[in-house]
């Protein structure tokens, strides 16, 4: 069907306002055998749609217990509004969770405020990356100003999602931009070695990477170094986000004209004042699409720590309909996550949008 | 400022790709102020003479020696050299994410140390010498060529170079935008700029140049004063090659 309107879409002068009904009309309605597909469509969405908004709105349950819903048809919101602050904070003990809310909240206006591109510089996105995670880090684990001490084993839920996340994010995204100029280094040593640890870790599975730092690294590192669980898991999902990233990295600035380089070498810039101020500000506006499509991997591949025994969002959200009798309704629960999966990696490739937008702008 | 007699020397050069050679033992001496046009066929070396100039293509053997310092390996600051030596290149080379102004005020805040608003002032007087001064807040991308290359040799000048190497900086542009490009390079050689052109602008070098250099296979084949070199050149080679960009 669609192929068949194409061809007379292409004669056509580019769409206006006013020929939407027009257009409507012939490329839906032009034919009755068209007519009728249109029609049959139309009805099986209205049904679906009618469905889902009395299964969720209109036989729904939005507060009460287990034996409530059953009674009802429809879906028992119930079990979200009733167990949401486990879905949220995990194990994280109930009267501290307040902080769980404000850290999470902190790490969201850290990654805000480093989307904004006024605060883009070397001198600024490491402070507000400190401000914005020492605030998390001093928040969730406490032992200052009287706030209890909470182990990073009890973290949990949305707060330790994003932390994972932006975590990785901050400490991938320097190393993708160290691995990519080291891949390009004059030195043939240092490149190919560089090459061969990036083409080495992008052939290992995420899972596997996580594994060796959660598992088999405590066995290999002298004491002193091994730290949390968390962060050495954090590092490898760094590392991989990093070799990933570092290839489209390579990938921008390859496609950069060799006079811009030369350009800025005549002017007497040296390595890093070309490097930061002409060849990365290039390559990244070059790499934007696939930049924001590793991004949001990377937000969904944090669901991957569950395996690890990390109580992130999905762990909790498994916990919340597990017990207190809620076990038949796992769907609103897995909803209620999909949303809150949803509502991040829409932002961000609306972001990753507008910023292409932006950019073309300037560099048109 | 210093201005010291001899700007450029070139002894012996000898340039490798490889195991191809490309330059045969050039020898050029440019005084402070002298403008030298530098003419030949493609792939004469042109190019990889004047690149080897600012060191953007390192040499093999013979010495080069700009404003009194020696381009060797052992060069501490390749740099202090070249913020003398300003270079516009045959596509302007401007830096596309950034505007008219912020191309003008890059290297003087960075390499020269100036406060923004000392670099932007001077900046805005060179936009003004190369006529585009309202296109200052304007992108690379939305100028047409003759006005990319005016802004690529306002951005030279805002380094106050001693030097200007120019690598056919009108050949890539139209017909009706080479006169405005020209006007603005005899403008800086009036001003007493020591200026090496790669350019086949004959016009601009009978105006301009103190000296025509004709290049071939990697030598200097002839040096001789414009009038000399185009009324009567010596060698078989710079006639057949005149013949060829004169006759059509
Ligand atoms: N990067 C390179 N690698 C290998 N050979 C090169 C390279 N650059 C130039 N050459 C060779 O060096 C020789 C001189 O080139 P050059 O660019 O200096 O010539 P030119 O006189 O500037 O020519 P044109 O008028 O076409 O610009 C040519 O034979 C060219 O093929
Ligand atoms: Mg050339």
């Amino acid at each position: 069907m669609k192929a068949e309107t194409t061809l007379t879409d292409i004669e056509l002068p580019p769409t206006q306002q006013a020929k939407f009904i027009p257009d409507l009309r012939r490329d839906y309605f032009s034919t009755t055998g068209r007519s009728l597909v249109t029609l049959v469509c139309l009805a099986l969405i209205a049904y679906l749609v009618w469905s889902f908004i009395d299964w969720a709105l209109l036989r729904s349950v939005w507060a009460g217990t287990p034996e409530d819903c059953h009674k009802a048809s429809g879906a028992c919101w119930a079990v979200v509004t009733d167990r949401y602050r486990l879905i949220l904070f995990g194990l994280y003990p109930y009267e501290e969770q307040w902080r769980s809310a404000l850290a999470c909240l902190a790490i969201l206006a850290t990654v805000v405020l480093s989307c904004i591109p006024l605060f883009w510089s070397a001198r600024l996105l490491p402070i507000i990356w400190l401000a914005g995670y020492g605030t998390f880090y001093y928040l969730m684990k406490g032992g200052i100003f009287g706030l209890p001490i909470i182990l990073e084993t009890q973290w949990g839920g949305l707060a330790l999602t994003t932390f994972v996340f932006s975590s990785t994010f901050v400490i991938g995204m320097p190393l993708a931009i160290i691995l990519a100029l080291l891949r390009r280094s004059k030195l043939p040593v240092i490149s190919s070695l560089t090459a061969l640890f990036i083409d080495g870790v992008r052939s290992l599975p995420l899972l596997s990477i996580l594994f060796t730092a959660a598992i088999i690294l405590p066995f290999a590192l002298p004491d002193f170094l091994v730290g949390d669980k968390l962060y050495r898991v954090i590092l490898g999902s760094a590392l991989f986000f990093a070799v990933y990233q570092a290839e489209i990295l390579r990938s921008g600035i390859q496609s950069l004209p060799a006079g811009q380089e030369e350009a800025a070498a005549a002017l007497g810039l040296n390595y890093w004042q070309t490097i930061s101020r002409i060849i990365l500000p290039q390559a990244f506006r070059l790499a934007l699409p696939p930049t924001i499509n590793q991004v949001v991997i990377a937000f969904m591949e944090t669901s991957l720590i569950v395996i690890l025994g990390f109580f992130e969002v999905t762990a909790s959200g498994n916990a919340a309909f597990t017990a207190g009798g809620w076990n038949s309704f796992f769907a609103e629960v897995y909803f209620f996550v999909a949303l809150i999966y949803f509502t991040f990696t829409f932002s961000l490739s609306r972001y990753g949008a507008y910023l292409e937008r932006s950019l073309k702008v300037s560099s048109r | 400022m210093k201005q010291p007699s001899t700007a450029v020397e070139v002894v012996n050069l000898r340039k490798f790709y490889g195991s191809h050679q490309v330059l045969f033992d050039v020898n050029l001496t440019v005084a402070g102020g002298e403008k030298i046009v530098i003419c030949g066929p493609s792939g004469s070396g042109k190019s990889t003479l004047i690149r080897c100039l600012n060191k953007l293509e390192d040499h093999q053997s013979g010495t080069i020696r700009v404003l009194g310092t020696e381009l060797n390996d052992e060069i501490d600051n390749i740099n202090e050299v070249r913020r003398e030596v300003g270079m516009v290149f045959q596509h302007f080379n401007l830096f596309p994410h950034l505007t008219v102004l912020e191309n003008c005020v890059l290297a003087p805040m960075l390499v020269r140390k100036q406060d923004r608003k000392t670099a932007e002032a001077r900046a805005m007087t060179y936009l003004e010498r190369v006529k585009i001064p309202q296109k200052a807040g304007a992108y690379p991308g939305e100028l047409s060529g003759g006005q990319q290359q005016r802004v690529a040799i306002a951005r030279a000048l805002c380094m106050k170079p001693e030097i200007m190497l120019f690598d056919e900086p009108t050949s890539a542009l139209d017909p009706e935008m080479i006169s405005e490009v020209l006007e603005v390079m005899t403008e800086l050689a009036q001003d007493g700029m020591t200026m090496l052109c790669v350019t086949h602008e004959m016009g601009f070098a009978r105006k301009v140049a103190d000296r025509v250099v004709f290049m071939d296979k990697g030598s200097i084949v002839e040096e001789a004063p414009p009038s000399e070199f185009f009324d009567n050149p010596r060698h078989e080679r710079s006639k057949a090659f005149l013949s060829q960009i004169l006759g059509h």
